[in-house]
């Protein structure tokens, strides 16, 4: 199902993962690792989900852990890697604000710099890395839709040896895991399966530890919800019959924008060079001078578009976002475009016809 | 007056994103080409935005310290 003028990201479950879910809480309510008939046959829809979901982003059963809580995959991730208290911790300036701030449990942690298309600088990763480091790299920003050349990179990480965590969670599995890697973070909402399911990647050849103190021999609490997780893989199926095809049709609907908004918008900031190679298909950032990105989501809320925005006045933050900063790009007036499948191009066209009339709008209310 | 040039001063102090960007837009469209403007804003967005703006309108920034900027129109 698609909402009319929903450009912010949300997205509604997959009919696929839908139609299991409640079957899924009829079967699979008994915990998988317990005694008895119910709890056997929960460990059977366990491991065929766990299958499933590694045939598809292409490691085996075993290198997959589910939790709970989504938001905490790639912090643990980390944590977890063996060097990561005592080697440098290497992240990118546009990596998640709680990715940054591991830096205080790390003892040295570099920042790598973003150029102005928001691509980090590869002189300065090849200058700081060293074989006990720990690196975490996003796959692709959700703020911006920009994408790192991440087979390079982990080349890079490779030769080192070292440790390099890859984020999924803007991307999901559009961009297939390189060559090299160490853990990895896709969360189920990557690929509109249900809120509440992060998934893990433990790269097998690699040495990983549960960061935290715990009483059994479990890499993780194995606090996840079983019906979730069948949820997440039934998703994962139904979503990427179509997703390639999907991603094409909404790369060429992003460009219209991208290519509309250049033409007859004055003074914007947009984000990245909108290239296949450095960029999702789905996401566009742009920033609009003079405007309080408060007011431009707010009239583009009363035509019924709802649409994000990355200021520090909409985010409710006091610091502008470091991700555009990073980029030196303007962090007021900023829209976050994005498009989920099945979006009407129609509703695109719409959205084109209304936002310059709006900007010229609020400019001229404020005599800017 | 300032080594014979005349240099308003646009004090924004206190004002939140994007209300310093938006004044100095409006301040700036008065001043003839050559004109100079002392911006004084503390909204921690405004040094970052300021060379964004720059770089859209053309017109110079050169940063004083970290609350005061001077503006010179294209």
């Amino acid at each position: 199902m698609v909402t009319a003028g929903a450009f912010d990201g949300q997205r509604p479950l997959h009919p696929a993962g839908e139609q299991v879910l409640l079957a899924a809480f009829e079967r699979g309510w008994a915990d998988p690792n317990g005694l008895g008939a119910s709890s056997a046959q929960s460990r059977h829809l366990l491991n065929a989900a766990r299958e499933e979901i590694a045939g598809h982003l292409g490691v085996s059963a075993s290198e997959i852990e589910f939790w709970g809580e989504p938001a905490l995959v790639s912090p643990i991730a980390l944590q977890g890697a063996s060097n990561f208290r005592s080697g440098k911790f290497i992240v990118g300036q546009t990596e998640r604000q709680e990715i940054l701030a591991l830096a205080q449990d790390a003892p040295t942690t570099v920042q790598i710099a973003v150029d102005h298309l928001g691509i980090l600088d590869r002189d300065q990763l090849i200058e700081e890395i060293e074989s006990n480091s720990t690196i975490a790299i996003q796959a692709a920003n959700g703020e911006t839709g920009v994408r790192q050349p991440i087979s390079d990179f982990s080349s890079i990480v490779g030769r080192m040896g070292a440790h390099l965590h890859l984020d999924f969670t803007a991307s999901g599995p559009l961009i297939p895991l390189p060559t090299y890697w160490s853990t990895a973070d896709f969360p189920a909402r990557s690929w509109s399966g249900p809120s509440g399911i992060g998934i893990m990647l433990l790269n097998k050849n690699q040495r990983w530890a549960y960061p935290f103190s715990h009483a059994t021999n479990r890499r993780s609490p194995e606090s996840y919800s079983l019906p979730l997780v069948l949820a997440a893989a039934a998703a994962l199926t139904g979503w990427l019959k179509d997703a390639h095809q999907e991603s094409d049709r909404i790369r060429n609907l992003i460009s219209m924008i991208r290519q509309v908004i250049s033409r007859t918008i004055p003074e914007v900031d947009i984000a990245g060079s909108g290239s296949k190679e450095e960029s999702l298909p789905h996401i566009l950032s742009i920033s609009a001078l003079n405007i309080s990105g408060e007011r431009l989501v707010n009239a583009l809320a009363k035509e019924g578009f709802a649409v994000a925005s990355g200021s520090a006045c909409v985010a409710s933050a006091i610091e502008p976002s470091h991700v555009l900063h990073a980029m030196g790009i303007l962090t007021h007036g900023n829209l976050r475009i994005s498009l989920m499948h099945g979006v009407l191009e129609s509703d695109v066209k719409r959205f084109l016809a209304l936002l310059p009339g709006i900007i010229t709008q609020l400019r001229s209310e404020d005599g800017a | 007056m300032s080594n014979g040039i005349e240099r308003e001063v646009l004090d924004c102090i206190g004002a939140l994103c994007p209300t310093p960007i938006i004044q100095l837009s409006k301040a700036v469209k008065t001043l003839e080409s050559g004109k100079k403007l002392i911006l004084k804003a503390d909204d921690p967005a405004t040094k970052s935005d300021l060379l964004a703006w720059s770089r859209l309108t053309g017109n110079q920034v050169s940063v004083i310290d970290e609350t005061t900027f001077e503006i010179v129109k294209a």
